[in-house]
């Protein structure tokens, strides 16, 4: 009847633990495996998981919030990266800003970058959400499910957006150089500065979502719409805005992610569909739907292909977070962390 | 008022006041299901007025509609002066009016004054939000001693009581409960329905959804009986409680034991 936190069957622990083990082994009896590159795996791992982890978190929360899986968030981390990018060759060409800041120019840039993908992609979301989604989903009887008509919207809702993109920013890959700093030698590797800022940044978002929703009233009243919306309604909570805000906060996380990947890939047409199959991976192994649970899968799905990639083998880099995925769901079909069990009356 | 109901409930003055809720010629049901034909039911203020009914002949379809989360398809239903079947839920609760769930619909991974805490979520101020949840606390003391504990922890009866005090929180004028009773025992039940008495002392209209009937009837001045969608009999409840075809189809046609 009641929410749970599911740790996991003992059994279920031991089988995945001894898959751990072996895997450790065979990294460890990789002739590449030293100190130095135990070093480099993690800085770029953690750095790639949080990106995961960020995407996985909206997709997570607009699972529990809206009851739906969203297959169109790629596309909206891929906007947010469009936006900061275009935000920054607006600012690119600023004489006076970097006249006023010459020492932090690229720095206050980067975050006004961030800022406009944060806020376009959340008010884009909420556009998304009323006018193509809303309309559906009241069919469906509720503002949640409308069976499988959601995901098949999903999915053209993700056909749509790459084709808009594609009219506005033509398929070339485009560079966001960002000026952040020196690359640092972490290793005996040579790393931009931005894998630490992907995962100073993430971080941040993801404790200030913990914050947002256990300590405002708004948050509050998020958690109840996820829970029950008839009971939210009943306390007099406005559960269609509510809604549309969930929707919108994911976004706008996704689009923080698309920023802050791009100064060290580079921004493309086509950079939501793996992020989204990958975020997915992060979220089963984390447990789909539990929000603490999407940050950790995401930084297992990122170290894991990130050293799988290193002491196994290079060229199947895409690869191995399916194979994780897959591994988990035989193993612990929950993820990491269970789902958070609710029965509805 | 009957001297067995001051006994039982604590002491009770009905005032006299006007109608706080009217439904007219309500139709209404779910999907293409239609449930209600037509009910008409009457509240006056500050008084308890009891619901009452077999399962699956609309008396929660009255309450759900009444508070907006399903639409009425036809007729009006009129609160304190203004027709409410179109606003949206929210704005109902903004209105006034406030239906109080049954115990398992509280949120089960938060704590107890959380739950509480939205209850209140329409209110503005912070120190009417503390305001009313030393009232509620004043209600039910029990809920004081399990202020931090999870509402998955509470026992039956409290989780009533928390449904009600959430209920409560937003300073409503008139609170409609649906099947307090259900699934608890007898001296809690008791207790549950003594702190409705002590609402409506305290200035509140109340609605009772119940299929308790007995326990029902002691407590509200007034009763309505619902049967395939429309109301089939009404009248004070003491006159029902011995109303021959109450008693036949819900008391299980022994005399009321009064």
């Amino acid at each position: 009847m009641f929410n749970k936190l599911r740790i996991g069957k003992k059994g279920e622990n031991i089988i995945f633990g001894t898959f751990v083990l072996l895997y450790i082994g065979w990294c460890v009896n990789s002739p590449d495996m030293n100190i130095e590159s135990l070093k480099s795996v993690l800085t770029i791992g953690l750095s790639v998981g949080i990106i995961y982890g960020l995407v996985a978190l909206g997709i997570s929360l607009i699972y529990t919030g809206l009851d739906v899986v969203n297959f169109s968030h790629g596309e909206f981390f891929m906007i947010g990266a469009f936006a900061g990018l275009t935000m920054f060759n607006l600012l690119g060409n600023q004489d006076w800003i970097f006249n006023i800041f010459p020492d932090a120019y690229g720095w206050i840039i980067y975050v006004v970058c961030l800022f406009t993908a944060f806020v376009s992609m959340g008010l884009f979301g909420v556009f998304i959400e009323r006018v193509f989604l809303r309309p559906l989903t009241k069919k469906g009887g509720g503002y949640t499910v409308a069976g499988m008509g959601i995901i098949i919207c999903g999915f053209g809702l993700s056909v749509v957006l790459i084709n808009v993109a594609y009219l506005i920013w033509n398929p070339v890959a485009k560079p966001f150089p960002a000026e952040l700093g020196l690359p640092m030698e972490i290793g005996g590797l040579f790393l931009p500065i931005t894998y630490i800022w992907m995962i100073v940044v993430g971080l941040s978002v993801a404790a200030g979502l913990w914050f947002f929703l256990n300590k405002t009233k708004m948050g509050l009243g998020i958690r109840a719409v996820a829970y029950s919306k008839d009971v939210s309604n009943l306390v007099g909570i406005n559960v269609p805005l509510y809604i549309s805000i969930i929707f919108g906060i994911a976004c706008a996380i996704a689009g923080i992610g698309g920023t802050l990947v791009g100064p060290t890939y580079q921004v493309v047409v086509f950079m939501g569909y793996i992020i989204l199959m990958k975020a997915f991976a992060a979220a089963v192994v984390g447990g789909f739907g539990n929000l603490p649970g999407a940050i950790v899968g995401g930084f297992t799905v990122g170290i894991f292909e990130t050293a799988s990639s290193f002491y196994i083998s290079g060229s199947h880099k895409d690869l191995y977070a399916f194979l994780l995925m897959i591994v988990v769901l035989m193993i612990k079909p929950t993820g990491f962390f269970g789902v958070q069990v609710k029965m509805k009356a | 008022m009957s001297m067995t109901n001051s006994y039982i409930f604590g002491k009770s003055e009905k005032k006299i006041g006007g109608y706080l809720l009217k439904i007219n010629q309500l139709i209404s049901g779910y999907g293409s299901v239609q449930i209600l034909n037509g009910a008409n039911m009457k509240v006056e203020k500050q008084s308890i007025v009891a619901l009452l009914g077999g399962n699956g002949t609309g008396k929660s379809t009255i309450l759900r509609a009444a508070s907006g989360l399903i639409r009425s398809w036809k007729g009006t239903i009129e609160f304190n002066g203004e027709q409410i079947q179109n606003l949206p839920a929210h704005e109902i609760v903004g209105r006034g009016l406030v239906q109080v769930t049954q115990g398992k619909d509280v949120f089960p991974a938060m704590s107890v004054t959380e739950n509480l805490k939205l209850g209140g979520f329409i209110l503005k101020s912070k120190q009417q939000l503390s305001d009313n949840l030393e009232k509620v606390y004043n209600y039910f003391p029990r809920l004081n001693e399990r202020k931090d504990q999870l509402a998955a922890t509470l026992s039956g009866g409290e989780l009533q009581m928390l449904c009600i005090g959430r209920g409560l929180m937003s300073n409503p004028k008139m609170i409609m409960l649906d099947e307090p009773s259900a699934a608890l025992a007898p001296q809690i039940v008791l207790d549950i329905f003594k702190n409705i008495n002590r609402i409506r002392q305290d200035g509140l209209t109340v609605l009772v959804v119940e299929q308790n009937v007995r326990m029902a009837l002691l407590l509200a001045d007034y009763g309505y009986v619902i049967k395939d969608g429309v109301i089939n009999v009404e009248g004070d409840s003491k006159k029902l409680m011995y109303d021959e075809s109450v008693k036949e189809s819900y008391l299980g046609g022994t005399k009321a034991n009064v």
